[in-house]
């Protein structure tokens, strides 16, 4: 005989935070010591964080000089660099281009981001927006001067390799995906099963060497390739691979029944797929993707390795001037504080995207 | 549409003609351009660093700029271009820039290459030790056990493991890539010793807390003569070694951007050899019409970028940064017992 003990319904009881917080911390003996020996290294390390960056520093409008006493941060550093850190060698006067272009690019994330606009007008918003950003960098156009791509520094190339790259990416991924996740087309899935498998095989590095070396070989002899186009080639190549994978997990959820009752409505393969399976299949996906994107930005930066001067690049050229040469931490501070912000911008886009879906 | 191309070379030539020049086809490419593209190291501090706007500076970028002023009379027609990885004398080669002054050692092998030239070299570098004075070593050659940290992948390592082979010294390499770390590694104690070339080691050591407890031993275990490249291309190669030679003249005979204008004004009344340095009537004007250069092409090299000595002071010398005392060292002028050797102009 099973017996089942009714307690009588209580609320949980209220506790003031205060109070949580102490039970938490201070419970035993053994936690007092504990959460004592933290807070004392946390507070040192705060100190010293608060020291270098606001006590020991030297404000932004103050002078050189004052940073070489100065025991912190040389703030006047960032003032007087943050647009070779942010646009490198462009040509100064024309520098209102890369902001407008970057602005650009960024105006084009936060369109894609809302769930509404999500259809096909984004891949005319896409190709308006490549065509104004390169005609705005490159220039070469009544009214813009020509600016040569070994010009374009800083932030413009971050995301010009970032976005393009993910955005092109992101197509090729879907083809990838659909062509490994049937059985017709044989050949097509092997080459697909090739594709992805060679790429996920070889680190990236590997891969932005081919397109910089191996890419140009392929071309006839007339035609240069510009090393960002190459660039941005390679890294289509190596997030497509990654934004397949992630994809066909989505794929792989959407039951069978969904194809059945397609079928039965009549649809086409492109209708079936477009309408019912994939909207299902990205849904799911989206977890994978968000995070794919947010590896892929970061690693943009590996450029540098390859002689493309992203806003890592820039940071380093900002304190190899003879006369400021001692303030790498604070261009790297600046970096570091903009992938920050803008990484938190997309994972808290993702869980938002989470909340809304579920 | 190829008419457009073809009209203006049809007048260029025949411009070549009249006046009887005969400048080589990247000489005439860099006067139909109005410009003189020349490839500079992204990053390289006193040599080549873009400043806060964004524009190249340093010793290695003065080179350029007194190319532009000798062939197209404004040092600003110099279109300075950083490159990075992708090699700049196979640029060079592939015919996409004119001249190279990147701090290019010139050796046996590249000057075979037929596709580019060392024309000029501009300055004498070569790899050295930096220790902390408190190892108490006074020689290279005392290092025996020690550790040393170098650039990943540079020709740095192979001239250590020639130089401690050859004498049978035993030493570890710290191999670190980034510049930053390796310097921490060294200051901290990581490691012994830092090898580079001794103009990087020179403005490494004032990045210490304290420059003077690290000195840099007497020993230069590789010869590395940086020299300006250019594409293949007589009178190139000419104008661009001729008005380095101009620098050179103009610091032995005590001329200066700064006095060149009062001296061009009283020119009658100056020794033989500045008026053979300067006077369009005499030997800088006769070599101006055989290059086809513009006949003040030596006063504007003067002028616009200065000497030999200025250039060097301006961004390696004792008053900046770098701290780098010329005097007695390979890159004096000849007469004060370096290889600087003004050619004669005459």
């Amino acid at each position: 005989m099973e017996q089942t003990v009714l307690t009588p319904q209580k609320s949980p009881p209220k506790i003031s935070r205060l109070t949580l917080l102490r039970n938490r911390l201070f419970g035993s003996a053994r936690d007092s010591v504990l959460s004592v020996i933290l807070l004392l290294i946390i507070a040192t390390f705060g100190w010293i964080a608060i020291d270098w960056l606001l006590i020991g520093a030297v404000g932004p409008w103050g002078d050189r000089d004052a940073c070489a006493a100065a025991a912190g941060a040389c703030w006047p550093f960032l003032v007087e660099k943050h647009r070779l850190i942010l646009f490198g060698t462009y040509p100064w006067d024309e520098q209102w281009r890369p902001l407008v272009a970057s602005l650009l690019l960024l105006g084009g994330v936060g369109a894609s981001m809302v769930p509404r606009w999500q259809d096909a007008r984004l891949i005319w918003l896409w190709v308006g927006l490549s065509i104004a950003f390169t005609v705005l960098m490159r220039g070469g156009v009544p009214g813009l001067d020509y600016v040569q791509p070994e010009r374009w520094n800083g932030l413009p190339v971050l995301l010009m390799l970032s976005i393009f790259g993910l955005v092109f990416a992101f197509p090729l991924g879907i083809v990838l995906a659909l062509a490994r996740h049937q059985d017709q087309l044989p050949a097509v899935r092997a080459i697909a099963v090739m594709w992805i498998e060679l790429v996920r095989g070889v680190p990236m590095i590997m891969v932005l060497f081919l397109g910089l070396f191996v890419l140009p070989l392929m071309m006839p002899d007339d035609i240069t390739l510009n090393p960002l186009i190459t660039t941005m080639i390679a890294l289509v190549i190596f997030h497509s691979a990654y934004f397949a994978e992630s994809i066909r997990g989505g794929l792989q959820t959407v039951p069978m029944g969904q194809y059945e009752a397609a079928d039965s409505q009549g649809l086409n393969w492109l209708q079936k797929t477009r309408l019912i399976i994939l909207p299902q299949a990205i849904k799911v996906a989206m977890p994978g993707i968000l995070n794919t994107v947010l590896g892929a930005y970061k690693d943009t930066s590996l450029v540098v390795i390859i002689g493309i001067h992203d806003i890592m690049a820039t940071a380093k050229m900002s304190f190899s001037d003879p006369v400021w040469q001692r303030y790498g931490l604070e261009a790297y501070l600046f970096v570091g504080a903009w992938f920050l912000a803008t990484c938190w911008c997309l994972s808290a886009y993702s869980r938002w995207l989470e909340r809304r879906t579920s | 549409m190829k008419v457009r191309f073809v009209l203006p070379a049809a007048f260029a030539v025949l411009a070549g003609l009249s006046t009887q020049v005969q400048a080589g086809p990247v000489m005439d490419q860099i006067k139909t351009d109005d410009s003189l593209v020349c490839l500079v190291n992204t990053n390289s501090p006193g040599f080549s660093v873009p400043d806060s706007q964004g524009v190249y500076q340093g010793f290695n970028t003065d080179f350029c700029r007194m190319a532009a002023a000798a062939i197209l009379g404004d040092a600003n027609k110099a279109d300075i271009r950083g490159i990075g990885f992708s090699d700049s004398m196979k640029t060079i080669v592939a015919e996409g820039a004119h001249i190279a002054s990147r701090s290019i050692t010139r050796t046996g092998t590249r000057d075979a290459n037929p596709g580019m030239r060392f024309v000029a070299t501009t300055f004498y570098d070569g790899q050295g030790f930096m220790i902390p004075k408190k190892l108490g070593v006074a020689s290279a050659a005392d290092l025996n056990g020690a550790t040393v940290c170098a650039e990943e992948g540079s020709t740095t390592l192979l001239n250590i493991a020639d130089w401690f082979g050859d004498r049978g010294i035993e030493y570890r390499v710290e191999n670190i890539a980034d510049k930053s770390a390796r310097l921490q590694a060294f200051f901290s104690g990581k490691c012994d010793v830092m090898a580079s070339d001794r103009t990087a080691l020179s403005s490494d050591r004032l990045l210490a807390e304290n420059p003077g407890d690290y000195t840099i031993l007497p020993e230069v275990i590789s010869n590395e003569p940086l020299t300006i490249l250019s594409r293949p291309d007589a009178s190139l190669e000419t104008a661009i070694y001729w008005a380095f030679q101009v620098m050179l003249n103009a610091e032995a005979m005590g001329i200066t951007s700064e006095n060149v204008d009062a001296i061009m004004a009283d020119l009658e009344n100056q020794p033989k050899g500045i008026v053979r340095l300067l006077s369009a009537e005499s030997a800088a004007g006769e070599m101006a019409q055989q290059i086809g250069l513009p006949a003040d092409w030596s006063y504007q090299v003067i002028k616009q970028v200065g000497n030999y000595a200025e250039v060097y002071e301006r961004h390696l010398g004792t008053e900046t940064t770098f701290g780098m005392d010329r005097s007695g060292t390979v890159n004096a002028l000849s007469k004060d017992g370096g290889l600087l050797y003004p050619d004669p102009i005459r």
